[in-house]
Parts: structure tokens; C-alpha cells; sequence
């Protein structure tokens, strides 16, 4: 903990001695990063501890996204609904926006913006009558504080399960790690990681530990500053034991034979110049926000010596969390992909205001038709391990991707940890691969 | 699913300290254990032969994880591995020691004047020939039982892997690393055949070619270093790594006469007779020794969107070279020995090379360049036997991956493709192998039902053979444990021939000849011609 505010007060120092930008109007900032400040939003009839079921969902379709309100209906799910809660990200990151985002401007063509060091990029309420809102809303989001700096899933428990028989397919048990190698303000070095010849953003390097056939694959991005660039990825192959580049079409495919594309990572994981982004509104919604430690887990998939337990799942299938929602303010999004061979013809996310992650997404297949929806619960992390307390990272928790067309799913179970030792910088290297396989 | 056992190491942490030198204080280590493995049936029918493999196997693997203040990682590997084939029980007429062939050869091409100047080939010659069994002592002298159970000798390679490694990070942020034991080091990153990945031997007699090269490498007990440096100024990431094979050499296993899988049917033919004199008249396998160990060097890295790697290594060629054995006994009518035509050795040979991994974006896909330059291998020749050469080996891969919804799934083939090469710079017209050679191979993959069906094909195409195999497979993986694999394996080719001056001389034709440098010609396609196979293989994981 004295680490964690040292560091705090060590990055406010150097951020502010480094500034040189106007001063962004802290009623901006107020508004941006603690939206329940004043008051909490609410919905005629919603009330914390309440079930949303299929005899009452229809009163609150508005507070619900399409494909939530469809499984409701169908009775696949239900919703309890817990209190909203602030999410306060970590006091660096909003200095930093403090300091850093008022000048901050797109550039000419999409995926293009002015340099930027750290910080919620645009801070301001989106307005329907920008054209480029979605665009800014997207930055917001790739350089949001998301993990933070760096953080870890360890483990991660991806079952694939059949939605009609509930029977669980596959379960592959994955370590996760995320690195920022710039835009970094709570973990040293701040702002960015050097020498970093290629101008790299961020790392997510991903390790299979289970099962045999699949174990020791590694999954590595490399994900460049510069967002004109296509991400490297690398993946290495334990019966082959060697690394090897990926071409882009592989993050659009199933990973693993999962139903979540590469692209699908935290909401999303593509580079802003792939699509095009429209922002729809602001709404108030039930998003999947709660406390781990408040809720009833999953004692069998994972025991450790923290004694930690994972989220459970239930509802039709086994597909669904078994967490609470709370109603939040929420902006919607939509992304078509550039790309006219996209799976996909788009995506509409629900992007919590508060916390710029993308906690739910609506997919839509080449037709038109709603294809998958893609649950990523956020738990508070001063209700999630004690390692997490004052992080200020809402910590991905559970997920679920759902394919409604093939009645299948994919469920995650995290044990997600906000902590720097445990992703190196050389984790993010090839050479990590191949040291790390057999 | 793997299973964790944590326990306590005292003796072992004292021992790992003294071998790194790293000064660990701890009187014991805490240590985590995690197991996994497979057992496996894997049975194959060949066409107008009947059973040509019913290979069972259990293969367990370990990972120790030891506790270290002072090191960034330290780990204990292990695999271990054990093999019964029960073709040579259940199908003892066609493999064997008692499996005859009416001329050497029969299994991949008809007869001619080579094939009436040359027995057939013994079949294990230890259960049959002392005298071929002691010629060829410490190559190609399996018994029976080692090709049935052929993880278990004198080599302990049921002890697929045993290795400790460790990671030190240094004041600078660099990490050194070493890991020491028994253990396979890939180079390269080619299927089917090999470039760079040469510094552990093949054991071709498993499954040809076509087995994961994970599978067939024979581990050796090597010494790898690391000096991992990271990024810099210019370079993305950064590493040198040095390799000792400290190992007694091993070669290629090409498979014994006998066994079902005998890659260019080498083992036959070293184990034949020419006109009642053994083909092998000793085998000269390299003694342990610090000059006959080998070494490597590498360093790669990233640069931009290029991976790189430029490789060095001094080591033994791990075919067998034949050379030839003038005859010095006036009185023995024949220009070769009375006690054996050739002698087998393992030249020394010093490779240098390179890779690189360009990802297109146009393209959005993959290219990779493999190059091997080499010199003191020996290739075989009429004159002699062989001829030393320098050698230029080069692959060129395409990698891509496709979505084609005509073929009812919504994730990406995969589209793999690779052109091998090989230049023979000192060729000589006497010589089986073409100056300029190349194998094409092409890979497709798909993948249904979240991948747990998973159809693909493999064609390989060798030029100058003529020959080529189409491997079409069918896995179903219906949970973590089970996996089910149905495949065809069909060849064609095998029909080159090549000029034996022996031929020309004792049975005076000058025409083609199928054996013995034809095989060379064909290649290990063109020579498996006969060895079209249906192919199922089951497997449980835990």
C-alpha cells in the first residue's frame, strides 16, 4: 500500500512538472471520471436487490441493451440488480488527463490523432451533432486505464459449453498478461517503457497451461502507437515448438476454437483505423458491475492458497454469470468494420462512461442478424483481492460470449491481479516464447 | 487435466545452487510439480500389406517450478515416453526378423540387373548375421525388440527430455539463461522437412516423415545458453543463445530391415550382400570425445515487422556417408573388399545460416525465409560412394489464413506453403541427387464445431523424383481428454532410376538402375511409394 502511494504521488509530481498543456476545465474532469459524484442515475420501478425476470422485463427494456433483453425474454437468464457504485479510476490517470488531453486532436483520417502521453484523450461529453464522436469515444477506450499500466489473469478459465444441453465442451486454462508500454502513469517508468525502437503501445501475452493438446501455446500482440499499423502477432505452437507470425485473419477467427476472436479481447481489440466508429446516444443501463467478494462463486473450478474462487455461472446453459448489474451511465457505439470481408458487419458496444471499458457488445454477423453478445463483468477492485485495493482498475471478472445462431457459448472464469512483477517487460518479447515453451 | 503436487526439494535446492552457482541460501525449495500426458493407439493398415503399425503409447511430462529469491525462474523437465508397436507380432510375415523380401527393394519397385547383383536385405540382421550384425555395430543393429519397444535402450530414450533451467536477470535488466539436460533445440520452423532445425537427430523409423518433428527429434543432453537482451535503440528484441551437444553422436535412425518404416529403404540395402560381400564393412561412429562434441551459435531478433535469426553451428552430418573400400587382395576377383564394399562415417560439417519471418500487410500474410550454407557434407555418388561438397539449403514459406463461408464454417483455413531447395554445389554426374532440387509442400487446414473437428491436407511434391504424397486427415476432438484422427496417406513415384556402374560392370548394363543409388534419386516419397495407408489414431490426454 505505501508502494502504491508513492507511486501516486510520484507520478502527480512528474506530471506536473512536465506539463506544458492548457489546463482542461475540472468540470470536465469531474464529470468524466466521477459521474456518480452528485447522484446516482435510476429508472422508475428499478431498485437495488431486485430480480429482472420474464414477467417484468419489458418495464425495463430501456435500461437493457437488445441482446440482454432478448435473453431475459426468452427466460435464459435473469438479472439482479445491485446498487451503482463509482468506479474511480486511479488518481495518475486522471492527473494525467488533467494535464495532457486538452489539446488533444484526431487527426485527418481515421486512426489518426495528435501525440498524445497519458490520459483519457477526450474528456468531454460526446455530442450527437460530432460526426467524429464514436471515433473519440474509441480513443477513449484504446487509452483507457482499462488493466492499468500492467496487470495479470492468473489463471483464466475459458469453458466452451452447448447452450441447449449445458454441456461443457472444452475448458482451456490460459495465464494472461497486458503490458502499456507508453501511456503508462501509475507504474515506473512513467509515461513509457524505453528503448522502444518500434514505438509499441501495448503487449498482451497469452500462455496456455491446459489442456495437453493445446498446452504451451503463446499468444503474443504487439499493438504499435501508431494506429495505422497492424498489430504483430506471434504465436507459438508447443507440439511444434516454434514461433510463428500471424497474419491478421487470424484474429478475426476463433480463437482457439472458442467463440471469441482475438478481436473480441476486453471489448475490443483491433486497431481504431479498422472500423468506423458511430456514437448512437448516451443511456443509463444495467451493466455487468459488482463486487466479487459480495457474491455467491464458483467453489470447484479453482482453488488456490488465497483462497480464491471464481465467478460462478448459471442460466441457460451454464452461459450466463451468476453476478449483479448495476445501472450505469453508458455510451453507445457503433463499429463497422472497414474491411467488407469482416465476419462481421458490426459490432455496437455499450462503453461505461465512467470507466471507458467495454463491458457489453452486441455483434452482428455479414447479415445483419444479431450473431453474438459478449458479457464482461467488471468487480470492483476494492472488492476483489487484496492485492487489487486502490488500484483503481475495474477488474475484468467474468465473461461470457454467447452465440445465439449456433446455441453455444464461451465462458471466463479470471483471477485477474494488478500487479507489475507479474508482467515483466520481457514477458512481451518472442524470445519470451520460446524460453517459456518446452 | 494436469495435475499439481506441491512438495519440498531440500537436497535438490542444495544441488541446483552448486551447479548454477548462484549462491541460493535457502536450506530447501519449495516446489510446485505439475503433470500431464497422454496414452495413444495409433494403428495403420497399408494397402496389399495389412497391419504396418500398431504402436501404443504412454508419454508423461513434468514441470517443476522451484521457488528462488535469487533467480527469476528455476525449473526441472522432464518427459518420459514408452512405445510397444505391435505390427512385429501381429503382422510377423511382412515385419520383422523372419520377414524375408524376394529381392532387395521389393517393397517400393520391381527387379532388374541391380536387384539379381545384390541380396535382399536381412531382415534385423542381429537376429540373423553375426557377421552383418558386427559390421554394422552401433548403426542399424536393432533387434527385434528395439523396434517393438523402442524407447527402452542402452540410450535410456524413454527419457524423452531431462532438464533443469534457469533464468537470472541481470543488474542491466538482461536476462541470462541456461538450461542443461537432456532436451530437443529447434532452429527453424519448417513442417515435413528440415533447414536450420538440425541440431538434434530424426528417428525416421517411427513414421517416415510425417510424425510431428516434437516427436521424432532424439533429445541429446545439450547445454543452451541465453543472453536474453531485449529491446534497444534499434532492435525490438534481441538474443544470443549458444548450444553445446556435449551427447555421445547419434545419427538419423533411417529405420533397421525389418522395421515397417525405413526411410529410402537404407536399412535393406546396409544390410545386403554384392555378390556374397556385405554392403556395410563397419560403421565409424564417432567417439565421445570433446573435439567430437558439437556447438552452435545463434542470434535473433526483431526488427520492425521483420523476425531474424543468423545461425552457426560445427556438428556431424547425421545421414550415414558411404565410402567406398578399394579391393587390396590380388587374389579376390572384385574391384571392392572381400569383407564389405563400403565403410559408413559421419563427416564433420560446419553450417551457416539464416531466417527471416516478414509479415506482409498488403498481403496480410506471412513469408519465411530458411537458408543453410554448409560445408564437409558428403553426398552420395557412383565413384566412391560419395563425394564431399558444399551444400546451399533454402526454404521459402507462405503463410495465410483464409475465410471461405462457401465451406460452411466461419473460422479461418489455414493456407501453409513451403519450396525447399537444394543446391549441390560440387555436383558430379554420378551423383543420385539432382544439382538443383525442390520439394514443394502446401498445408490446408480447417477447422469446425470451436475447432474440435478439424479437417486438413498435406501434399508434398518432390520435382525430381517425380513423387508425391496426399495426406488428407480427419480429427475429432470431442472434449479435453479424447482426441480421434482418420487419415489416408497416399504416394506415387518411386519409377527414377540411376546408372550403377557396378551394374555396368559385372552385369554389363548401362541402363538405369533402381538400386542402390536410385533411392537417392527418389527421395523419401517416391521410395514409400508402395506405402499407401489408411490411419487411425486415438488418444486420451490427462
Amino acid at each position: 500500500m505505501l508502494k502504491k502511494t508513492f507511486l501516486s504521488a510520484a507520478i502527480a509530481m512528474t506530471v506536473a512538472a512536465g506539463a506544458q498543456a492548457a489546463a482542461i476545465p475540472e468540470e470536465v474532469i469531474q464529470n468524466s471520471f466521477y459521474p456518480y459524484k452528485n447522484e446516482v442515475p435510476s429508472v422508475q420501478g428499478l431498485q437495488p436487490g431486485m430480480t429482472i425476470n420474464q414477467s417484468n422485463v419489458d418495464q425495463f427494456k430501456d435500461a437493457l441493451d437488445p441482446g440482454m433483453y432478448r435473453f431475459v425474454k426468452n427466460g435464459d437468464t435473469e438479472i439482479t440488480v445491485g446498487e451503482t457504485t463509482s468506479y474511480d479510476l486511479h488518481p495518475s490517470y486522471v492527473e494525467a488527463t488533467r494535464q495532457y488531453s486538452a489539446d488533444v486532436q484526431l487527426g485527418e483520417g481515421y486512426g489518426e490523432l495528435s501525440p498524445t502521453v497519458a490520459g483519457r484523450p477526450f474528456p468531454q461529453e460526446p455530442s450527437m451533432d460530432d460526426p467524429r464522436a464514436g471515433e473519440k469515444l474509441a480513443w477513449n477506450y484504446k487509452y483507457g486505464y482499462n488493466w492499468g499500466d500492467s496487470a495479470a489473469i492468473m489463471p483464466f478459465y475459458w469453458t466452451m459449453r452447448d447452450m441447449d444441453s449445458g454441456k461443457k465442451e472444452r475448458t482451456i486454462k490460459f495465464n494472461f498478461h497486458f503490458l502499456n508500454f507508453t501511456h503508462r502513469t501509475s507504474q515506473e517508468p512513467y509515461p513509457k517503457i524505453e528503448p522502444n525502437p518500434s514505438e509499441l503501445f501495448r503487449g498482451i501475452y497469452v500462455q496456455v497451461l491446459e489442456p495437453f493438446d493445446v498446452k504451451d501455446t503463446q499468444l503474443l500482440i504487439h499493438r504499435f502507437e501508431d494506429d495505422t499499423k497492424v498489430d504483430n502477432a506471434y504465436l507459438y505452437l508447443g507440439f511444434q515448438r516454434r514461433v510463428r507470425r500471424l497474419s491478421t485473419g487470424q484474429t478475426t477467427d476463433a480463437f482457439l476454437g472458442t467463440d471469441v476472436m482475438i478481436e473480441d479481447f476486453e471489448g475490443y481489440n483491433g486497431r481504431i483505423s479498422d472500423m468506423k466508429w458511430n456514437y448512437k446516444g448516451t443511456r443509463y443501463m444495467l451493466m455487468p458491475f459488482f463486487n466479487h467478494n459480495d457474491l455467491q462463486l464458483d467453489s470447484e473450478t479453482h482453488q488456490d492458497e488465497d483462497g480464491y474462487q471464481v465467478v460462478a455461472f448459471g442460466g441457460k446453459g451454464g452461459c450466463f454469470p451468476n453476478i449483479t448489474w448495476q445501472l450505469r451511465k453508458v455510451y453507445e457505439v457503433e463499429s463497422v468494420p472497414v474491411d467488407e470481408n469482416h465476419p462481421i458487419s458490426k459490432r455496437t458496444h455499450f462503453m461505461d462512461a465512467q470507466t471507458f471499458t467495454i463491458p457489453r457488445t452486441v455483434v452482428y454477423d455479414r447479415k445483419g442478424e444479431m450473431w453474438k453478445n459478449w458479457v464482461i463483468g467488471q468487480a470492483h477492485p476494492d472488492h476483489h483481492l487484496p492485492a487489487n485495493k486502490g488500484t483503481g482498475v475495474a477488474i475484468d471478472d467474468a465473461f461470457t460470449m454467447i452465440d445465439s445462431q449456433a446455441q453455444h457459448c464461451t465462458t471466463g472464469q479470471f483471477k485477474g491481479i494488478v500487479d507489475p512483477e507479474l508482467s515483466p517487460v520481457d514477458k512481451f518479447s518472442v524470445q519470451n516464447m520460446r524460453a517459456s515453451g518446452r | 487435466m494436469s495435475k499439481t503436487i506441491t512438495t519440498t526439494f531440500s537436497h535438490l535446492a542444495v544441488g541446483v545452487a552448486a551447479a548454477l552457482g548462484t549462491g541460493l541460501a535457502v536450506p530447501a525449495l519449495a516446489a510446485e510439480t505439475t503433470w500431464a500426458g497422454y496414452v495413444e493407439n495409433a494403428t495403420y493398415f497399408r494397402d496389399g500389406v495389412g497391419l504396418s503399425k500398431f504402436r501404443n503409447t504412454g508419454q508423461a511430462q513434468f514441470e517443476t517450478v522451484f521457488e528462488s529469491d535469487s533467480l527469476r525462474s528455476l525449473k526441472l523437465n522432464g518427459t518420459l515416453r514408452g512405445t510397444y508397436d505391435g505390427v512385429y507380432d501381429l503382422n510377423d510375415s511382412e515385419f520383422g526378423k523372419d520377414a524375408t523380401e524376394a529381392y532387395l527393394g521389393a517393397s517400393w519397385h520391381g527387379q532388374d540387373t541391380s536387384t539379381g547383383l545384390l541380396a535382399p536385405g536381412v531382415p534385423f540382421p542381429c537376429e540373423n548375421d553375426p557377421t552383418l550384425c558386427n559390421n554394422l555395430d552401433g548403426y542399424m543393429d536393432h533387434k527385434e525388440r528395439d523396434a517393438k519397444f523402442p524407447d527402452f535402450n542402452d540410450q535410456l530414450d524413454f527419457i524423452r527430455e531431462l532438464y533443469l533451467s534457469a533464468d537470472k536477470e541481470l543488474s542491466n535488466g538482461d536476462v541470462l539463461s541456461v538450461r542443461l539436460g537432456k532436451q530437443q533445440v529447434v532452429w527453424g520452423k519448417t513442417d515435413l522437412f528440415r533447414v536450420l532445425d538440425v541440431i538434434n537427430p530424426v528417428d525416421y523409423s517411427r513414421h517416415n516423415i510425417y510424425d510431428e518433428l516434437e516427436d521424432i527429434r532424439i533429445p541429446q543432453w545439450m547445454l543452451k545458453m541465453e543472453w536474453r537482451m531485449g529491446a534497444n535503440e534499434v532492435l525490438d528484441d534481441s538474443n544470443l543463445s549458444l548450444v553445446w551437444n556435449f551427447d555421445k553422436f547419434r545419427p538419423n535412425n533411417l529405420g533397421t530391415c525389418g522395421q515397417s518404416y525405413r526411410i529410402l529403404d537404407a536399412g535393406c540395402f546396409f544390410s545386403s550382400n554384392l555378390l556374397g560381400v556385405p554392403i556395410i564393412h563397419d560403421v565409424e561412429e564417432p567417439s565421445w570425445s570433446l573435439k567430437n562434441t558439437q556447438l552452435g551459435m545463434k542470434w535473433e531478433g526483431v526488427y520492425g515487422d521483420t523476425t531474424f535469426s543468423l545461425n552457426a553451428l560445427t556438428y556431424r552430418q547425421q545421414l550415414p556417408s558411404l565410402h567406398f573400400r578399394p579391393n587390396t587382395d590380388p587374389l579376390f576377383p572384385a574391384p571392392f573388399a572381400a569383407d564389405g564394399v563400403f565403410d559408413i562415417k559421419f563427416p564433420r560439417v560446419n553450417l551457416l545460416g539464416g531466417s527471416i519471418d516478414y509479415y506482409s500487410m498488403d498481403m496480410d500474410a506471412v513469408w519465411r525465409l530458411e537458408l543453410a550454407y554448409t560445408e564437409g557434407e558428403e553426398m552420395p555418388r557412383d565413384t566412391d560412394g560419395h563425394k564431399e561438397t558444399d551444400m546451399l539449403r533454402y526454404v521459402i514459406g507462405f503463410d495465410k489464413n483464409i475465410i471461405i463461408p462457401e465451406l460452411g464454417t466461419r473460422s479461418a483455413f489455414l493456407f501453409s506453403t513451403q519450396l525447399f531447395g537444394e543446391h549441390i554445389l560440387d555436383h558430379e554426374a554420378d551423383m543420385p541427387n539432382d544439382e538443383d532440387n525442390w520439394i514443394a509442400t502446401m498445408l490446408f487446414k480447417g477447422f469446425y464445431k470451436n475447432n474440435r473437428l478439424s479437417p486438413q491436407i498435406i501434399v508434398a511434391h518432390d520435382f525430381a523424383a517425380k513423387s508425391t504424397v496426399i495426406a488428407p486427415s480427419v480429427s475429432w476432438t470431442p472434449d479435453n481428454h479424447w482426441m480421434f484422427n482418420v487419415g489416408l496417406n497416399v504416394k506415387t513415384g518411386g519409377n527414377e532410376t540411376f546408372p550403377w556402374s557396378a551394374a555396368a560392370a559385372l552385369g554389363a548394363d548401362t541402363s538405369g538402375q533402381t538400386e542402390p543409388l536410385a533411392r537417392f534419386t527418389n527421395g523419401p516419397i517416391g521410395v514409400a511409394n508402395q506405402e499407401d495407408e489408411i490411419q487411425f489414431t486415438v488418444r486420451y490426454s490427462f
